[in-house]
């Protein structure tokens, strides 16, 4: 038996101990945002956050997250509640395809979570490992500086990791 | 007709009249009446939209989402004569259902970037009439004449009152529906054209848009399926006794195309097939090597005996090449490239008796359905679709293999499955694009105008491998199986030796003024199954096209802007983007040092785009920082979403030229994931400013027409950076 705390609420899962992360939540939990894409870590649209960091799922074994604090794409924020970050995406109406954007938001809210004034190569250096066919880089790119203009100015609230505690802590932005 | 769009029109369009007929009388798609479920008290003038009593509007969308934005240029159109505004609308994707058949394809389906032009009237129409049905109910309802009642923000006004619409369905359904209602004007346009964020944006930024891999049905099993190391062998033997044992494995089934796994999760499918022991029959492919295609390629070239099949003859064709001023040839090589859409194939199926369901991100949910009722044994009207968003397709989602697998599991094994293909899967089982070497030859007047035009092509076809997939899924189900399987292999001899395939000509000779020209194509196909990629033939003979013009200018030692505004007098939509692209881009003045810029024009799919590559390059790595775009695309439906297609083919095309190459040892595709068939990632990723030409013709596509120039454009800054006139892509310094 594994246990975690996925999004805010402890889980536990009794499963073949090196099975991925991602297949976890994917199938087990039934959270379909976070997305399979190469099963090798190359491409990022597994991204979910474990004790703070962007972690590719698709590789992680099951056994390793034991204790840890997962968020997903489910726990970044909803429609009625958007993290500023899924705010700026919209408005700059970011997505094409769409399927690597979960991996994509939970690569770049990592960043802010440590950076609230990425620079270029910030960016470049904490988003290269999330691929995105359809070619919305330069808008992922912008968006990103939009939300982390918003998180600034209007200290929203961000969630980071306490490892002293072992817990999410939940805190004004520019705090 | 354009003649961009020929080649995803079905070769029933251009050539084969027996299979025409036979796919004319497609079986699959669902009888008369409207293509979605009733809604008890529902208005429902036609099967494109559903407004309810308590004022819900729905519009079912004929084409399929793949990241092109057809959901919201589509309802936009909607909403435009509608009069409502388009976030309101409640957008599904619409089922199999003769109604939804694109007008130009005859197809249910998506691609050739059709999708706007070929709906832009009709649908607009269907929401016109809707609209003109409203009013004359809401005139009844109130008592009222007809004048005084007018359409608002989703709102039926009368002077100062307003009603919803769902007051007055009641009475429109008792009512005829309108016919050829009048259509706004340009002019009144207060959707069409407008900016905005795109409709799927939030759904797309939170996780919640529904793809084909998230379908969840009850007693969920997973399938995964080995196939085998050369594409297309049969199998000869398999021993799965250690697979059976594995944790969850509660079946092993063989298929067409190999041996399939189902067990409790993927994780324990995917693990039990490694242990699989299979022993594959030897083909055709398994003898060829990329060093042998390329050479067999090279001597079918120089052997003037095979005459291959004429592309284009016009004028005295080549005859006259001799007689130019100046005489230039070169050769040209692009390689196979794979599809690579962020999202696996996949497919869930449920069985409930002799029914099912197919949960599926699709770009023909005529050619999915098809492939259920073909591979799957279901009656067509036992098939009941559900399709999904595309996370990505790029022509990949056209063919229904990943369907035609998936209903032989479910079937088999007796189990609801959901088949999901590996990325390694994806990159060694696509329909490739194909391969070709080319041969340019132009004659040059004194002037700097072309003369003759002729190029010799070498490499395999599409549509023979299109016809070998489709027709099974597409014949009607009254016909012997054993016959349509028989039928489909027809189409390899057909376009290898009798009909050109559209696809090998597209874009290589109609951009440039020249009297005289002769494109011929000879057939050489090793069997590495070939398809669709976003812009088909275009992605590879623009490359050829624009490249060589450079070469022409050289030889002429005319500017490149002005050589090819001189060339394309005839052209005016590719001058129009031409002029704008230069003008945006700075052509001609002083640039970063070490930086240069290229060229590149190239009209498809109706568009006519420019585009200015500013490359430099660092001992042998080339580094293209910025691409300034042009594009003619008459009318704008949301001028963010031209852009961002634009720009999208901008970086799937540079991840081609710097990048893409599939190669073959022995029959088997070396490349498997995304370390050793690597994507543009961010930090490689160039500035891309698009500029629109202001335009009220019909619209046309944009969806592939970014592609096409990029290469040129790339290559030929590379040139004038280095010296080195790449000829083969992808494009490496030496």
């Amino acid at each position: 038996m594994i246990n975690f705390q996925l999004n805010n609420s402890p889980v536990e899962v009794d499963i073949d101990p090196d099975t991925p992360l991602l297949w976890v939540v994917r199938d087990h939990f039934k959270l379909k945002g976070s997305k399979f894409g190469c099963g090798m870590g190359l491409c990022g649209a597994c991204t979910m956050h474990v004790n703070g960091e962007a972690v590719r799922t698709c590789i992680l074994p099951i056994a390793a997250v034991q204790g840890a604090v997962i968020t997903s794409i489910e726990g970044l924020g909803s429609a009625d509640n958007l993290h500023p970050l899924q705010q700026a995406w919209v408005e700059h109406s970011v997505p094409q395809c769409g399927y690597c954007q979960s991996g994509q938001l939970m690569s770049a809210s990592a960043l802010l979570a440590k950076n609230r004034n990425p620079s270029d190569d910030d960016i470049e250096m904490a988003m290269n490992g999330n691929i995105c066919r359809c070619g919305t880089y330069s808008k992922i790119k912008s968006a990103i500086k939009s939300g982390a203009e918003a998180m600034r100015s209007q200290g929203s609230m961000v969630e980071t990791f306490d490892p002293a505690n072992e817990k999410t802590i939940v805190k004004e932005a520019n705090s | 007709m354009k003649k961009a769009s020929m080649t995803r029109r079905l070769f029933l369009l251009s050539t084969g009249a027996a299979a025409a007929g036979l796919i004319v009388g497609c079986s699959t798609a669902a009888a008369k009446g409207r293509g979605y479920s009733a809604i008890a008290g529902a208005f429902e003038p036609n099967s494109f939209i559903q407004i309810t009593p308590d004022n819900q509007v729905i519009f079912y969308l004929p084409s399929s989402e793949m990241g092109q934005g057809i959901l919201d240029g589509l309802t936009t159109l909607i909403a435009e004569e509608l009069r409502v505004d388009p976030r309101a609308i409640d957008v599904r994707q619409a089922r199999l259902h003769e109604d939804y058949k694109n007008p130009e394809s005859g197809m249910q389906g998506t691609g050739g970037s059709n999708a706007v032009r070929a709906q832009f009237l009709p649908l607009r129409q269907a929401a016109a009439d809707t609209a003109a049905a409203i009013r004359n109910a809401a005139a009844k309802q109130l008592n009222q004449p007809l004048d005084k009642i007018l359409l608002a923000d989703g709102k039926v006004m009368l002077g100062d009152k307003s009603y919803s619409f769902g007051e007055f369905v009641a009475v429109a359904a008792l009512m005829p529906v309108p016919e050829n209602s009048p259509l706004r004007s340009p002019q009144q346009f207060d959707q069409i054209g407008r900016e905005r964020p795109r409709l799927d944006a939030l759904s797309k930024s939170t996780g919640t848009a529904e793809f084909g891999i998230d379908a969840e049905v009850e007693n969920l099993y997973r399938a995964v399926v080995v196939r085998s190391p050369v594409l297309g062998a049969a199998l000869e033997s398999f021993d799965a006794s250690a697979a059976l044992k594995q944790s969850g494995v509660v079946d092993v089934v063989k298929i067409k195309s190999g041996v399939a796994v189902v067990a409790q999760s993927y994780w324990q499918a995917r693990k039990a097939a490694a242990s699989i022991e299979l022993k594959w029959k030897k083909t055709e492919l398994g003898s060829w090597s990329s060093d042998s295609i390329y050479k067999n390629f090279t001597d079918t070239l120089n052997d003037s005996s095979q005459k291959g099949l004429e592309c284009c003859d016009e004028g005295e064709g080549d005859k006259l090449l001799d007689q130019s001023e100046t005489v230039v040839a070169a050769d040209y090589y692009a390689p196979y490239l794979a599809h690579a859409t962020m999202e696996p194939l996949n497919c869930t199926v449920a069985v409930e008796g002799d029914s099912c369901k197919i949960y599926v991100g699709t770009q023909s949910v005529q050619v999915s359905a098809g492939a259920a009722v073909y591979y799957g044994d279901f009656d067509a009207d036992k098939v009941k679709m559900h399709p999904a968003f595309l996370g990505g397709g790029f022509g990949r989602r056209s063919l229904g293999d990943d369907v035609a697998e998936a209903v032989a599991i479910a079937k088999q094994s007796g189990r609801n499955i959901q088949l999901v293909w590996s990325r390694e899967d994806d990159m060694s089982n696509d329909f490739y694009r194909p391969a070709s070497l080319v041969r340019m030859q132009a004659g040059v007047s004194k002037q700097g105008l072309i003369e003759t035009w002729a190029v010799r092509r070498v490499g395999p076809n599409i549509m023979g491998h299109m016809v070998d997939a489709w027709l099974d899924v597409l014949a009607p189900d009254y016909l012997n199986k054993g016959f349509v399987d028989w039928l489909s292999k027809l189409g390899h001899p057909l376009f290898n030796r009798f009909v050109a395939d559209a696809s090998n000509g597209d874009g290589i000779y109609g951009d440039y003024d020249t009297p005289n020209k002769a494109v011929r194509h000879v057939t050489q196909d090793p069997g590495l199954r070939t398809g669709f990629w976003r812009s088909v033939g275009h992605s590879s003979n623009a490359f050829f096209k624009e490249s060589f013009i450079d070469e022409l200018a050289l030889s002429a030692g005319i500017d490149e802007l002005q050589f090819r505004l001189a060339n394309m007098k005839n052209n005016p939509r590719l001058i129009e983007a031409t002029e704008l692209a230069a003008s945006k881009a700075g052509w001609g003045k002083p640039l970063p040092e070490g930086h240069f810029h290229g060229l590149a024009t190239h009209s498809s799919f109706g568009s006519a785009v420019a585009e200015i590559a500013e490359v430099s390059i660092k001992g042998t790595q080339i580094i293209v920082h910025k691409v300034t775009a042009a594009i003619h695309c008459g009318m704008v439906v949301n001028p963010g979403i031209v852009r961002d297609q634009i720009e999208g083919g901008i970086i799937y095309g540079l991840t081609a030229a710097l990048h893409g190459e599939i190669t073959l040892v022995d029959g088997v595709v070396q490349q498997s994931n995304f370390h050793n068939y690597p994507m543009l990632r961010m930090a490689d990723a160039p500035e891309v400013e698009v500029h629109i030409v202001a335009s009220q013709e019909h619209p046309e596509g944009v969806g592939e027409p970014g592609l096409p120039p990029l290469a040129p454009a790339v290559a030929n800054a590379v040139f004038k950076a280095s010296g080195q006139r790449l000829r083969d892509l992808p494009l490496r310094l030496s």
